[in-house]
């Protein structure tokens, strides 16, 4: 499951504009039909639009719309300054709860894991479960937070039903982490405006208690599973320095990158491990800022609370929708009110959730029971030196000269798979490395080039076409090494090399040198005299397109040919570099 | 006499009386019998468990018990069974102990009359000479009266500002509050958790002594109690010979706190206060004036920080998991309306309401920094004002808490002074519509001490010329204040004034 997230993002990386959608489910479309259908009934054959061109006059509206509200989009960022925080909620990797020993698994049948403080029994008290702070200090540490020697936990009151005791276990005062930050890259999908690099500040980390999970059924019913209750949460909250929807969704998406390198989490938002709310202000740019100040920032316009957003693109359309809305209520010379709001997948407007901010007080109370965490430096320094490397040292690893990989490839390598792609190509890179090990740099660029095309796309293909999630066993590192190196020493062609590839995913065992040659699939290279030979045979099939390529220059029918000559040549024999050239010298003469 | 023997003396009383002391009261029959006489057995081959073996033991009944319910005398847990038993309990049955049933208490604990019960009022074993019924005290008015009447051995209460202390005093019984941390609270229903503390109760201090040495031990379900090490860190300071010596001398420094002389004092108090002194300086102590400035500032911010606490701590009660739920859908079938409004609306009763209303004001974001936090400072002051007149230092007190510590004013071992202003109001006056403040000074005395977390007892004296049972105006409370771990110390000076008759020397 979390290869389908990890694909998620990797099609999301490959995407390099990303036009904002306020009708993601096809409104446009919908409406369309409902028109024909009208049309139908009037008058029925009157003047019937053929398919075909419906459907061009469909896709030509769309775009239009699109390019209509990229327009709007753009006029309403010069007019109005937008500005996003973020909060975090993380559920930490732990067996236990935050303050019982009650398992943190969730799957289990409802309401079994849950001790009596759990359920909030009169006269039961919390016992903090210490291994919860590894996960948590990993967690700041990779966000670059300076972890605080002394922090203490609050209560925060409401109440709902998936709060047994009606205040959430939290660190409103004295949070155990403060002053981080998070490094946003052009790669990591930031908007154009952001440029190649921005830094969100992190104001704090806190710990707290997670709710139960709540299921409606309406008119009067609930049903209350409180095996998730008090699983222990990471809150990050970041300051307001976004500007733009797309950076917003970017820093959602690198902060559980980084939560789920780091190892303080086990599952992203497709399992609802991570939620995100958002807050939004928007003012006018070249008027007195705004009267209103968050975490430090001031001047900044009546902000709203989105909560409780369960993915990336969800973080985006909310934004822009409540951007939207707030630029609406001001030019129409209303009132911004601080509320919190909530926000529907595939809806384009947020909802009104709760009135004012003021209106709910959560009267924060040190919580007298829990003693203050205090955290030694001994325990910092080590988790500081056993921390993974950060995604972004690795992508500069792989995209700097001992590799030299693409941003488009290093990305998904590190993503994937929870890092074991990554790994797996490591594995494949350095047995060809020392295999050749008097190459020149260059070379071994080159290698790790090739190496990384056959992991991600020819291996990856494979994954995905026959549904298989990653196993580093399926075809060995070494098994792949063998083939790479045999298509780069061009022992077999690049067609074989992907026929050997299906055989050994498919369960052939044999090392790649027996099965190479038990097949006779080695590369016998052809003379140039056979090339020839070759070449004029099927040209002489159609000499009419001969001479349409001399006289009209139309080069692309050489690939015709080109096809024929692989067809025809003895199999697994004709590289199709040579047989380009030997087309083009017959053709066109020598060059 | 039996175990077995004074057990049933203990239920007949507890049948014959009307005075409301228990919710739950021992059964005629049960497995109780089979076990205070196999303790009877132990008792004769010389094996007792403990000095409780066979003894029988009033629970107050917000103490978790799992055989017997647990109602905290509120409507909103009437019916509640707790699927497990405190620490205390365990420990009790682990020494013999069998419990006696569960005693009457103002509701969670919040009230000194005992009166503000779903179960019905608490009423003294005394009468005025009118013959009107009168304050048992609270909130352990229950355990009090219990203990008084014979109704069992001993009792355990809860003393979150003088629960135990002052029914103690009008009951005539001894009452004793430990330091905060050394009995456990696994199982003991939270009204204000900084502050809760197991008291216990019973007609001598070496009979209170027993129970308290029984259930003095770390448990690790609490996580406010002292730890193992933290326990031998006290010990081996307390045997330093400056310190070990007090047990054993008889001169012992007794301090008197001017500020506790107030115009609410009644006379009659006054005078067993005065004649107490004059009992322990005819023993051989001496006596010193000491001054406590911040006392006057200490029930504002008690009633500040315990109602807050309680706020918080009485938020789980919505009838979803557990206790007794309002008819009708939660939030009274209106989206708008407030969740829980019914439940807790019928559930709780008044005096419990006005605590969580005014736990909530002192919270809210506005309030909290004028009540909450002013209120945790002046906290602050009151220890600082004990820590300044101890010859002891607080084993727990920061290096850098004692350099800022005012200069010490006085070098006493322990502090006596009476544990409420007057003698035990009427019950009918109580009921009828006296203002809830005039109950809130009955703590006067009693708050300093619990907000210090310091051990405290209160023990009955007499001040009477004559040997008749004394009427309930010559009964009075004094209460003995001990630094932090002094414990046994408080103990020992109980013991010298427990029961004295004074008058004749007078």
């Amino acid at each position: 499951m979390l290869r389908s997230w990890s694909k998620g993002a990797y099609s999301a990386l490959s995407r390099t504009s990303r036009p904002v959608s306020l009708h993601p489910r096809g409104v446009p479309s919908g409406a369309t039909r409902r028109s024909v259908q009208i049309q139908s009934a009037a008058s029925a054959a009157a003047d019937r639009v053929p398919l075909r061109k419906q459907l061009k006059q469909e896709a030509k509206a769309i775009r239009e719309q699109k390019r209509l509200r990229k327009e709007s989009e753009e006029a309403s960022r010069q007019a109005w300054e937008l500005t996003v925080g973020i909060e975090i909620h993380a559920q930490l990797d732990t067996e236990a709860k935050l303050f019982s020993r009650a398992p943190t698994s969730t799957s289990h049948v409802p309401n079994s894991n849950v001790a009596l403080f759990d359920l909030a029994f009169p006269g039961s008290q919390p016992e903090f479960q210490v291994a919860t702070l590894l996960p948590a200090l990993r967690a700041a540490l990779a966000l670059n937070c300076q972890v605080q020697t002394v922090s203490r936990f609050d209560r925060k009151h409401y109440f709902y039903q998936d709060q047994p005791a009606g205040y959430q276990i939290t660190q409103y005062y004295e949070p155990f982490a403060r002053h981080g930050f998070v490094d946003l890259y052009d790669y990591d999908g930031i908007a154009p405006e952001d440029g190649d690099h921005i830094r969100v500040d992190i104001k704090q980390v806190q710990l707290e208690q997670d709710t139960a999970k709540s299921q409606e059924y309406p008119p009067a019913s609930q049903l209350l599973d409180f095996n998730r209750v008090s699983h222990p949460l990471i809150e990050i909250i970041t300051m307001p320095q976004i500007h733009t929807p797309a950076t917003a969704a970017a820093c959602v998406r690198k902060l559980q990158a980084i939560l789920l390198s780091c190892g303080a989490v086990t599952t992203g938002m497709e399992l609802g491990g991570l939620r995100a709310d958002v807050n939004v202000s928007i003012r006018r740019r070249g008027e007195a800022p705004g009267q209103c100040q968050y975490d430090g920032v001031s001047g900044l316009g009546q902000r709203t609370e989105i909560k409780n957003l369960s993915s990336f693109k969800a973080v985006e359309d909310a934004i822009v929708a409540e951007k939207n809305r707030q630029i609406a209520v001001l030019e129409s010379g209303g009132v911004i009110e601080g509320e919190t709001r909530g926000w529907t997948i595939g809806s384009t407007e947020t909802r009104r959730l709760r009135g004012k901010e003021g209106a709910v007080d959560y009267r924060y109370m040190p919580d007298p029971d829990i003693p203050s965490l205090i955290l030694g430096e001994d325990l910092v320094s080590s988790l500081k030196t056993s921390l993974p490397t950060a995604p972004d040292s690795l992508v500069a690893q792989l995209t700097g000269p001992g590799f030299g990989l693409s941003i488009d490839d290093a990305k998904p390598l590190i993503e994937l798979d929870d890092g074991a792609r990554l790994e797996y190509y490591l594995d494949v890179v350095e047995t060809l490395r020392s295999q050749t090990p008097d190459r020149d740099p260059e070379a071994h660029v080159a290698l790790a080039r090739m190496a990384a095309n056959w992991v991600l796309h020819e291996l990856g293909g494979l994954l995905t076409k026959t549904d298989h999630s990653w196993s580093a066993q399926v075809v060995p590192a070494q098994a792949l090494a063998d083939l790479v190196q045999s298509l780069n020493e061009k022992r077999i062609t690049g067609s074989v090399a992907k026929q050997v590839l299906a055989a050994i995913f498919e369960g052939d065992s044999r090392p790649v040198s027996r099965l190479l040659e038990e097949e006779n699939l080695l590369l016998r290279p052809m003379s140039r005299e056979e090339y020839v030979a070759l070449a004029e045979e099927v040209l002489a099939q159609r000499p009419e397109m001969v001479e349409q390529i001399r006289r009209k220059n139309q080069l692309g029918k050489i690939g015709w040919f080109l096809g024929q000559m692989m067809r025809l040549g003895e199999k697994g024999r004709v590289e199709a570099s040579k047989a380009q050239e030997v087309l083009h010298e017959l053709i066109l003469g020598k060059q | 006499m039996s175990l077995l023997r004074e057990a049933e003396k203990c239920l007949v009383n507890q049948h014959k009386h009307t005075l409301n002391a228990f919710i739950t009261p021992l059964p005629r029959t049960g497995k109780w019998r089979e076990q205070v006489a196999d303790a009877d057995q132990r008792r004769e081959r010389g094996t007792s468990k403990s000095a409780l073996d066979g003894r029988l033991i009033a629970v107050k009944d917000n103490i978790c018990t799992r055989n017997l319910p647990t109602t905290c005398a509120s409507g909103i847990l009437d019916k509640f069974t707790s699927p497990f038993n405190a620490t205390v309990v365990d420990q009790l049955e682990a020494a013999g102990a069998v419990i006696a049933g569960k005693t009457n208490l103002d509701e969670f604990g919040m009230g000194s009359h005992s009166a503000y019960s779903k179960f019905g009022a608490v009423k003294n074993v005394r009468q005025d000479r009118e013959g009107q019924d009168l304050s048992a005290g609270g909130s352990s008015g229950g355990s009090a009266v219990a203990v008084a009447a014979e109704q069992c051995y001993a009792a355990l209460g809860t003393d979150t500002g003088g629960s135990v202390r002052l029914p103690a005093a009008y009951t005539g019984t001894v009452g004793f509050k430990p330091s905060y941390g050394l009995l456990s609270r696994w199982g003991v229903v939270a009204y204000a958790n900084s502050l809760d503390t197991v008291g216990i109760l019973g007609r001598t201090t070496s009979s209170v002594r027993d129970v308290f040495s029984i259930l003095n031990q770390h448990d690790p379900r609490d996580p406010t109690n002292i730890t193992s090490t933290s326990r031998s860190r006290i010990l081996s300071r307390l045997q330093d010979p400056a310190l070990a010596s007090r047990l054993t001398r008889t001169a012992l420094r007794i301090g008197v706190p001017l500020d506790y002389n107030i115009s609410e004092l009644t006379p009659s108090i006054r005078q067993a206060w005065h004649m107490s002194l004059a009992h322990l300086q005819s023993q051989g102590h001496t006596i010193h004036p000491i001054s406590l400035p911040a006392t006057k500032h200490a029930l504002s911010a008690y009633y500040v920080l315990a109602p807050a606490e309680a706020s918080s701590n009485l938020a789980k009660y919505d009838g979803v998991r557990y206790g007794t739920r309002a008819e009708g859908p939660d939030s009274n079938g209106q989206p708008e309306s407030y969740l829980y409004a019914d439940t807790r609306g019928q559930g709780f009763g008044a005096e419990v309401q006005r605590r969580i209303l005014l736990g909530t004001f002192s919270l809210s974001a506005d309030a909290m920094d004028n009540y909450f936090i002013q209120a945790q400072r002046v906290r602050r002051l009151v220890q600082h004002d004990f820590n300044s007149v101890f010859a002891a230092a607080h084993p727990f007190a920061f290096k850098c808490d004692m350099e800022t510590t005012p200069s010490r004013t006085a070098d006493v071992d322990v502090i006596v002074c009476p544990t409420a202003p007057s003698s035990p109001p009427r019950l009918s006056d109580i009921l009828n519509g006296r203002s809830p403040l005039d109950a809130y000074v009955n703590d006067v005395f009693t708050v300093p001490a619990s907000l210090a977390g310091l051990p405290a007892i209160s023990v009955p004296v007499t001040v009477s010329a004559s040997e008749k049972d004394p009427r309930p105006d010559e009964l009075a409370g004094i209460q003995i204040i001990g630094q932090y771990g002094d414990d046994e110390l408080v103990m020992n000076v109980g013991e010298i004034l427990e029961n004295q008759r004074l008058g004749s020397q007078v």
